[in-house]
């Protein structure tokens, strides 16, 4: 299975087609920023957006954002509160605070925020 | 007496008049007062649409702006063929957004790291700071530089209250005390009010109504405490220090007006003068020329100000009825009113308004009462000395109303956009008036006028 920690270590991509965002890990989501939108709700019936985990990958949908690239400017990025499957979610230790930032041809630059940037959970 | 004083604020607000002498001084033909219906819908679309129709809203809200605004332009082109109220207020709206542009760059490009724990005690001590800065680089300017180190500082116990209380005293309330503080007050500087009248005529106002706010921000900041164990260096950190010669430009630059400095030569008729031109080139340059890592680290963005720029657009566009007919209705009722009438109607209507043209049309109307013309900057002056009260009564509701809601001033949308970017949820509009604005600042307020304006 792959976990945050492999991705981040081997420097994998993420993917982006319309809403959907396919992250080379496989991670419970517990909140997301994307623009000036807080998402909290995961839920199907939820209309921020909706994930769902795989094998190998886990993927999103932000039902608003048809197009990525274009809500997420230069220097913003979506942040991400994730929990690798296999850690107890109920531990803030495991909750980690990623960034992922829409490069050219469909693909996300997936890192580890750092202190600098803003991201309360 | 208190019959009188509703009565008197309920004419002011709903009388129907047919002509008008605007606070330029040049006659028009009134607006019907059916043309505030774009200004109300946009007023209740922005009030309602992030709640109850969220994604239409995030998507459409430039369109509907600017179809409302152009409801108004073309009403005032084809019916009331009065182009120089268009003009008046397209500069008026380059001059705010230009403002505003150039001190939310400028500040998106410095960093401010702060190492230290978060205390009901530093967290009054920074709002007390930007309170007091917001007087030498203005409330947007003290709001786009500390709103992300007080985020920072308050990570692990950040609450909508705080960045509230943040909007009241720093994005409003602090800039008080000098022209360069809130855009009204420097209205009131190029008519012939001295720089320095301000903080002589305001400070024993501005004083207890920051120590009020911060005396009941402490009591509430104290019972959120929870428990911290890290260790924190106490550093602070400066980054981009040459964007602060960004904003000493800016700040500069407010002066470079002809109704200051004759020397500065007037564009006109363009709607726009070498201030503005000053302050779109250091957009482009502090952008340009800002650190990528500073501006990755700040997450920095042009769509709160884009957000700023559009909204204000339409509010600038449809509120041109409401200010005319307010304008009239303060010129007409001139004689029956007193400072605290002044002060209500002033901080009532900056709550909703632009709360620019409010005070210069309530200056205006006290002149009226006064028989001295806006216009004279000698009489302006002679007001200022010789009926301080009302003076003090526009500059003070003009300025502290603005935080009422979050159209009230410029920055108030700039924070709750910069904080919602932040994962930072924030009330809604109503929330914000009715569990915030009017529980905490109304009594404040009503305070205010009972102690300073009560009289005469």
């Amino acid at each position: 299975m792959n976990s945050i920690d492999k991705a981040l270590k081997e420097k994998k991509i993420g993917l982006y087609y319309g809403t959907r965002v396919i992250l080379p890990f496989v991670a419970d989501i517990l909140k997301a920023v994307i623009d000036d939108e807080i998402i909290t709700d995961f839920s199907p019936v939820s209309d921020g957006a909706y994930y769902e985990k795989f094998d190998d990958f886990t993927e999103i949908y932000f039902f608003d954002h048809e197009d990525i690239l274009k809500d997420v400017s230069k220097y913003e990025t979506i942040k991400l509160i994730v929990v690798d499957e296999e850690d107890d979610m109920f531990d803030f230790e495991n909750h980690r605070r990623i960034s992922l930032n829409p490069i050219e041809k469909h693909t996300l630059e997936i890192s580890e925020l750092n202190d600098d940037v803003i991201f309360i959970e | 007496m208190k019959k009188t004083f509703l009565y008197s604020i309920f004419v002011l607000l709903t009388q129907l008049p047919t002509n008008l002498l605007a606070a330029s001084g040049e006659v028009h033909t009134l607006p019907d007062t059916f043309m505030v219906i774009p200004f109300v819908i946009l007023l209740l679309m922005i009030a309602t649409g992030p709640l109850f129709y969220h994604h239409f809203w995030e998507h459409h809200y430039p369109k509907v702006a600017i179809f409302l605004g152009l409801i108004t332009i073309t009403y005032y082109l084809a019916v009331l063929h009065d182009t120089h109220s268009l003009l008046h207020t397209l500069a008026e709206y380059l001059s705010f957004i230009a403002l505003l542009a150039s001190l939310f760059v400028a500040s998106g490009g410095i960093l401010i790291k702060v190492d230290k724990k978060s205390t009901p005690m530093l967290n009054v001590i920074i709002l007390f700071i930007g309170a007091v800065i917001a007087n030498i680089i203005g409330t947007t300017g003290a709001s786009m530089l500390l709103i992300r180190p007080f985020i920072k500082i308050n990570r692990k116990r950040i609450k909508a209250y705080q960045v509230i209380f943040f909007i009241f005293l720093v994005s409003n309330i602090g800039g008080a005390l000098t022209p360069i503080g809130d855009p009204p007050l420097f209205l009131g500087f190029l008519r012939g009010i001295e720089f320095f009248w301000f903080i002589g005529h305001i400070w024993y106002i501005w004083l207890p109504t920051i120590i009020l706010l911060l005396a009941i921000f402490y009591v509430i900041d104290s019972r959120n405490m929870p428990e911290d164990s890290d260790e924190y260096s106490g550093k602070i950190e400066f980054k981009g220090l040459k964007n602060i010669g960004y904003l000493i430009i800016v700040l500069i630059s407010v002066f470079l007006d002809p109704a200051v400095m004759s020397w500065v030569p007037s564009l006109s008729p363009l709607p726009f003068g070498i201030r503005e031109i000053i302050m779109f080139s250091v957009v482009y340059f502090a952008y340009k020329g800002a650190d990528e890592e500073i501006l990755k680290a700040n997450e920095f963005d042009f769509e709160p100000i884009k957000e700023v720029a559009f909204l204000f657009i339409g509010i600038f566009a449809t509120m041109i009825p409401a200010l005319q007919l307010i304008a009239y209705e303060a010129q007409v009722l001139g004689e029956q009113l007193n400072q605290g009438i002044f002060y209500w109607a002033t901080g009532i209507l900056s709550g909703f308004l632009d709360n620019a043209p409010t005070y210069l049309n309530f200056l205006s109307a006290a002149m009226g009462k006064f028989g001295f013309d806006i216009n004279n900057a000698n009489e302006v002056h002679q007001l200022s000395i010789d009926y301080p009260i009302y003076l003090s009564a526009i500059s003070v509701a003009a300025v502290f109303f603005g935080a009422m809601t979050y159209i009230g001033n410029g920055p108030n949308f700039m924070v709750k956009s910069i904080c919602e970017r932040s994962g930072i949820k924030m009330p809604s509009f109503f929330a914000y008036l009715i569990k915030f604005a009017i529980p905490i600042l109304i009594p404040i307020f009503i305070i205010v006028w009972l102690v300073f304006f009560n009289g005469g």
